[in-house]
């Protein structure tokens, strides 16, 4: 209980001093310190392996409300403020719901907090993942033009951020839950428009509006909840089984799509790269985004066959459409962004199986999709700071300038495709998972086919992006020197990327030789390159005659406006369907 | 024995390469090379001088060779199939990636293409490995040895493993990729000597390869296993001299088009009894 507490509490401790400090060495020291306790709390929870459950003390509920009524008058005020309809009529409609939720009177709530096996693994990828980013952050900060207040004060949303996240993934009480979930849209919203330009306004508050239905679905399911069973206990909600309890259930996974910025609302996490880089890689890996597989994993066990079809279907069809709509993108991190929501879409499309094979798949697709990608955005913050590198078009001599990070630029696209890493055995025990079910519904070939065909359009996506970092002629070498914070960070992940194949072992009988054969592969690459093969002779490439130099550039595959709305009205109608599912 | 088989595959290969050369020559009415051609070539090719554009270029080259014996030795051993395909995927990520490491525009054309022929052959090879788990509800290619043939009720599959092949062995009408009169070679073109040599070899390793997916469908019979493969062999190279190259966009077209059609009709199949 006290781990939890301190979990909880000790990244918003951690955001109250850093506002206060002056100087950046102390700032820093002091991050450091907070993230290494973190981390070390987030392991001792996973080690401890017990499942805790407790109350909080009721004084704490009456701050919760009060933040929840401030909370929703901020909104509406931001939408007043900058007229935006829909964040300000979204607020009103969530600020009746939620004052008619508080006037009713569930029974008593046993329990507030609830650490199951999901939520420690989901408290490790927030805290050490979430903590190595804000330790680059630490650095990215400091080249941007601000005040000294504002700079502080991005690392300390940050660390609230952490301390949110692990609200969200610990509690079992739905009324706690609608908060953490608004304080992450609050968040977001912060962060997306701190350099507060006419485009990050115009994100943020396109963020604010559109995470806000996810905020009316989750009032909506407390309704139900406590009109029909009298309690906002997640795990009661579960057990109930009846047909509102079905609809409460299909309610709510309208808020994991929202947040998991699945299809028809993946345009509020692609506005979210106006922000400084670390806001992307703290959103895309270790935060925000990751609340939608959790949720569908713990609501799972209660979904009617024909709910877990629909939002397999569903995931499956954002894998693949997200995939192909980021083959014609040129900005790095929009191309990293598209493929968060693709591979968001596969992880939903498994949780919602409810196998128990289904569990442990998505929780390694979320673990190492979150190393992956936070080492990937940490690389695209690198190369904007310092090579001001920002669309792919851009990247021009960047392996003369810094081998390491196009090394680590590879590492993280091959860790999420190949041999040996995690995701790639989520990914493999996905699609065993997906073939042996398909004699129980042949929805799954369906399903199989267009996770093949995503993982193939993503792994053409990441190899697309090679073509401009991998290139380089003999001789011509002009090293930039990248800081020393963003380095370490990047080394940690890539520590982790290792780490992590050894866990791998064992699991659904995956032996060692499977994972180091692979490795070594992958890894003898860079050893190798000391080996310079001094006895051959260097040569220029073939021009066929030409004296000039060749421009490289990638393919594109844009696909057509109109099949990108296509793809947009298949998805809401699937949305549509799951509701249908839950009304039914 | 599996590991003299493993050894000698590279070899075998180069023999299969040496009989092709023959059967095509004399299906275009020319009498062809000698069988050893292959061979000669290599020998040739050690006694030029090294020459390389840079390091990283030709380790890739080499680790695509490598990646490439390691999943003929996996399919040898028997192990998983799907795993097998991603290690040959591995193999073919490196030659991509050698490719795109040098600045030349016949090498990064190459490498796109590729690419791009991942795409049409990628989700038919997962397919068939989903078929085989279907029917026997295990992935294990030294299970699939053992047990009866199963050409008869993966037949469709079969079909979409007919199209891989073309693509797979750089075949008319599927090889865009190398296309030598078009891009020099395309990934090739920066290899020269000894380092040419890797990927010289790679290509026979991808012949082995494919004809060892071919006799899955075999299972025990090896009766079977010979008919299938010399007749597979017999058709691609007479494909391969009647078509024309297509483009790749209609590469893709082609394969998806009517390997996704064979494959889930085969999967509906045989996942209810049909």
């Amino acid at each position: 209980m006290s781990l939890i507490a301190l979990l909880l509490t000790l990244p918003l401790a951690g955001a109250a001093i850093i506002l206060l400090v002056r100087a950046v060495r102390v700032r820093d020291l002091l991050a450091f310190l907070t993230v290494v306790i973190l981390v070390a709390l987030s392991i001792a929870q996973y080690t401890g392996g017990m499942t805790v459950r407790f109350a909080l003390p009721h004084s704490l509920h009456t701050i919760f409300m009060a933040a929840d009524i401030l909370l929703l008058l901020f909104f509406l005020w931001r939408g007043m403020h900058e007229e935006s309809r829909p964040v300000a009529l979204l607020a009103l409609l969530q600020l009746l719901l939620y004052l008619y939720v508080s006037g009713t009177d569930p029974q008593a709530h046993p329990f507030d907090i609830e650490v199951g096996y999901i939520s420690r693994i989901m408290l490790l990828v927030i805290n050490i993942v979430g903590g190595i980013i804000i330790l680059y952050a630490l650095e990215y900060i400091e080249s941007e033009e601000m005040e000294r207040m504002k700079k502080n004060g991005f690392i300390a949303l940050l660390f609230f951020f952490l301390s949110v996240m692990n609200l969200i993934v610990t509690t079992d009480n739905l009324e706690i839950f609608f908060l953490a979930f608004e304080l992450t849209t609050l968040l977001s919203y912060l962060l997306i428009r701190y350099r507060g330009d006419e485009l990050a306004r115009a994100n943020a508050i396109r963020a604010l509006w559109m995470n806000q239905i996810g905020g009316v679905a989750i009032l909506a399911a407390m309704i139900i909840s406590v009109k029909s069973y009298h309690t906002l206990s997640f795990d009661a909600l579960l057990t109930f089984g009846s047909s509102w309890g079905v609809a409460a259930i299909a309610v709510l996974i309208i808020a994991a799509f929202v947040k998991g910025a699945s299809l028809p609302f993946e345009k509020w996490l692609l506005g979210a790269m106006v922000a400084p880089t670390p806001v992307s890689a703290i959103l895309h890996s270790a935060t925000m985004v990751k609340i939608a597989p959790y949720i569908i994993l713990k609501l799972a066990p209660a979904f009617t066959p024909f709910l877990s079809h629909t939002v397999t279907l569903f995931g499956s069809f954002v894998f693949m459409t997200a995939s192909v709509m980021a083959l014609g993108r040129d900005y790095f991190k929009e191309i990293l962004g598209l493929s968060t929501v693709a591979l968001l879409g596969l992880m939903m499309a498994m949780a919602a199986i409810d196998a128990t094979e289904s569990v442990q798949i998505v929780l390694v697709l979320i673990v190492f999709h979150a190393i992956s990608k936070a080492l990937l955005f940490l690389q695209a913050g690198i190369l904007e700071k310092s090579f001001h590198f920002k669309y792919l078009s851009d990247f021009e001599y960047l392996y003369e300038r810094s081998p390491m990070s196009v090394w680590m630029i590879v590492i993280g696209f091959a860790s999420l495709t190949l041999p040996p890493f995690g995701a790639f055995w989520g990914k493999f025990f996905s699609l065993e998972l997906l073939i042996s079910m398909i004699s129980q519904s042949p929805l799954y070939i369906l399903v199989l086919v267009f996770i093949t065909l995503g993982s193939v359009f993503l792994t053409l996506l990441y190899f697309k992006v090679l073509t401009r970092v991998l290139s380089h002629s003999t001789g011509k070498t002009e090293k930039v020197a990248i800081p020393a914070l963003f380095r370490y960070s990047s080394y940690a992940l890539f520590g982790l990327l290792t780490v992590g194949i050894l866990l791998m072992s064992g699991w659904n009988g995956v032996g060692v030789f499977e994972l180091l054969l692979p490795a070594l592969l992958i890894f003898v690459i860079p050893l190798l390159l000391r080996w310079q093969l001094r006895s051959s002779e260097r040569v220029g490439e073939y021009r066929c005659g030409e004296k000039d130099e060749a421009e490289i550039g990638a393919y594109y595959f844009a696909l057509p406006e109109a099949q990108v709305r296509r793809a947009h009205y298949a998805a809401a109608a699937l949305i549509a369907l799951v509701l249908l599912g839950g009304m039914l | 024995m599996n590991t003299v088989w493993i050894i000698l595959a590279p070899l075998i290969g180069g023999l299969l390469y040496g009989v092709e050369r023959i059967v095509r020559a004399r299906m275009q009415g020319r009498k062809g090379p000698p069988l050893l051609q292959p061979f000669y070539d290599m020998f040739k090719l050690l006694d030029k001088r090294p020459l390389l554009v840079n390091p990283a270029h030709v380790l890739l080259g080499i680790m695509h060779f490598i990646t490439l014996w390691i999943a003929v030795g996996l399919i040898i051993t028997g192990t998983n199939l799907l795993f097998v395909i991603f290690v040959h995927l591995l193999a073919s990520i490196f030659l991509v990636a050698s490719g795109f490491s040098v600045r030349s525009v016949y090498s990064h054309i190459g490498a796109n293409r590729e690419l791009l022929t991942m795409v049409a052959y990628e989700p038919l090879l997962i397919l068939i490995a989903a078929g085989f788990y279907l029917k026997n509800g295990y992935f294990s290619i030294e299970l699939i040895h053992e047990g009866e043939p199963l050409l008869g009720s993966l037949w469709m599959l079969f079909g979409a493993l007919l199209l891989v092949i073309p693509i797979k062995l750089k075949k008319s009408p599927f090889d865009a990729a190398e296309a030598h009169q078009e891009i020099v070679g395309g990934v090739e073109v920066e290899y020269s000597g000894v380092y040419f040599e890797f990927l010289y070899m790679a290509k026979w390793l991808e012949y082995i390869f494919v004809y060892l997916l071919v006799i899955l469908f075999a299972g025990n019979s090896v009766m079977m296993a010979i008919v299938l493969v010399s007749s597979v062999f017999l058709l691609v190279n007479l494909v391969d001299n009647a078509t024309a190259r297509v483009r790749i966009p209609h590469l893709i077209a082609i394969t998806l088009g009517i390997g996704l059609t064979l494959s889930i009709l085969n999967l509906i199949g045989v996942g209810y009894g049909l």
